[in-house]
């Protein structure tokens, strides 16, 4: 099934404008938003989908506080919407929608949609390293850092982040069903998820968790590199949002990270330059923790620089 | 607390009913610690959920309560904690409660915390 990757994720939240002045300010497109909500694009038209939480018009919440209502991935065509809606039919309701998409749900209770991706392609150069013998240069007098440059913009939705109560059963769902593939796996905790429409390290990833904590863990958007995702988040920082994790750069998926708290009642995370995989790859199983989560971790700081004004300590804490 | 060391951090009245307040930030924009006015009552608790150790709480400066105001929350993972006794209510920190930081309104109405608690919260 020729699943490409998460389309859009449906909040239903209390306070619409501020999510909507999160979501401006994480580096979205507020596409038709109004007081009730709207959508907020990346680059490539993927996007986050807010509305207000007492909205008729999108699924129920399924409790514990969790907010996200729906996620929405995209299919290649028409002949793979059909496809699902064969399979899932067999156990499930599968609901025909109005704009031609179809509604189902997965294993865990979540509300999963499944449309024709209107992914717009981009064609727009990430970061480029100038690295001697590398066949691969920025162009000659080719600026890597603009410190004056406006937004920055997420290039496309990345992955979702489940906390799951039956992880076993919640992969079986994707993969059995949907024929996603696992990737990587940390062991006790849960896989990465690849559809067979992406060579993305990961769209799904799913964490056990009890089932008062169902719900979403983070989601998050690619970037242009790791020069923007960390110009980015400070720039998110210095606007007063407050960053959980990061940045860093893990080490299943090779994406660097950046975590901050959200008020969606999970974290959102800024990521760039995920690793690229196919049906060669073999998954690799580990233990989660520090060490293996993370190749390095590093830390936000207000900015600072040695000369006449510096502190008599270097400003070091 | 005559005789002890203090700071002060606001006036009673720069929190409004309902809202919360963080004060002591870290040289990475985080509050060490955070106050909720209830029925015109002042609660201080440390920004870190129970839930992972000393995770920061807010989404944004200051905004430690959900979008009803009803409640102070966790911007990680939505935890909810009772103002007033800062137990978790909701969450994956269910039954743990906030670690509480006291502090001191003078007659004056100026809020304060004792010099030996900010070491404490480092």
């Amino acid at each position: 099934m020729k699943i490409v990757g998460l389309e859009t994720i449906v909040f239903g939240v209390e306070d619409v404008a501020s999510c909507a002045t999160f979501l401006t300010d994480y580096g979205l497109f507020p596409v038709d938003v109004t007081e009730s909500g709207g959508r907020f694009e990346a680059l490539d038209g993927t996007a986050v989908v807010l509305a207000h939480a007492s909205d008729k018009s999108i699924p129920a919440s399924i409790g514990n506080g969790c907010m996200m209502r729906k996620t929405v991935m995209g299919v290649a065509d028409v002949a793979t919407i059909e496809a699902i809606t064969e399979e899932l039919s067999k156990d499930r309701e599968v609901r025909q929608l109005a704009d031609g998409s179809i509604e189902s749900t997965d294993d865990s209770g979540f509300v999963i949609g499944f449309q024709v991706t209107t992914r717009k392609e981009l064609n727009l150069a990430g970061e480029i390293s100038n690295v001697p013998g590398s066949p691969f240069q920025r162009p000659v007098n080719h600026l890597a850092v603009n410190d004056e440059i406006g937004p920055i913009r997420p290039r496309s939705l990345s992955h979702i982040v489940y906390f799951v109560p039956d992880p076993v059963k919640a992969e079986a769902f994707y993969v059995e069903r949907l024929g996603f593939r696992c990737t990587d796996r940390f062991e006790g905790t849960g896989p990465f998820l690849q559809p067979a429409g992406t060579l993305d390290h990961h769209t799904h990833f799913l964490i056990g968790a009890p089932p008062f904590m169902k719900g979403v863990e983070h989601f998050t958007f690619h970037f242009g590199g790791p020069t923007e995702m960390i110009q980015n988040g400070s720039r998110f920082i210095e606007k007063g949002y407050q960053a959980f994790w990061g940045p860093g750069r893990h080490i299943f998926g090779s994406n660097w990270f950046w975590y901050f708290n959200s008020p969606f009642g999970c974290h959102i995370e800024m990521d760039a330059d995920m690793d690229l995989h196919d049906a060669n790859w073999e998954p690799r199983v580990a233990a989660s923790n520090a060490d293996t989560s993370q190749t390095f971790l590093l830390r936000y700081r207000d900015k600072w620089a040695p000369g006449k004004d510096t502190p008599h300590n270097g400003d070091y804490e | 607390m005559s005789g002890e060391e203090s700071k002060v951090l606001c006036h009673i009245d720069d929190i409004d009913e309902g809202t919360t307040k963080g004060f002591l930030e870290n040289n990475a924009g985080q509050d060490l610690l955070f106050i909720v006015k209830v029925k015109g009552q002042l609660f201080a608790w440390r920004n870190a959920c129970p839930h992972v150790s000393g995770a920061p709480m807010a989404w944004r400066k200051d905004a430690y309560m959900d979008a009803k105001r009803q409640h102070v929350a966790c911007h990680a993972h939505g935890a909810l904690f009772e103002p007033d006794t800062g137990m978790c209510i909701q969450g994956p920190c269910l039954g743990k409660a906030l670690e509480s930081i006291p502090v001191y309104v003078n007659q004056a109405g100026m809020v304060s915390i004792r010099v030996t608690d900010i070491s404490l919260l480092y």
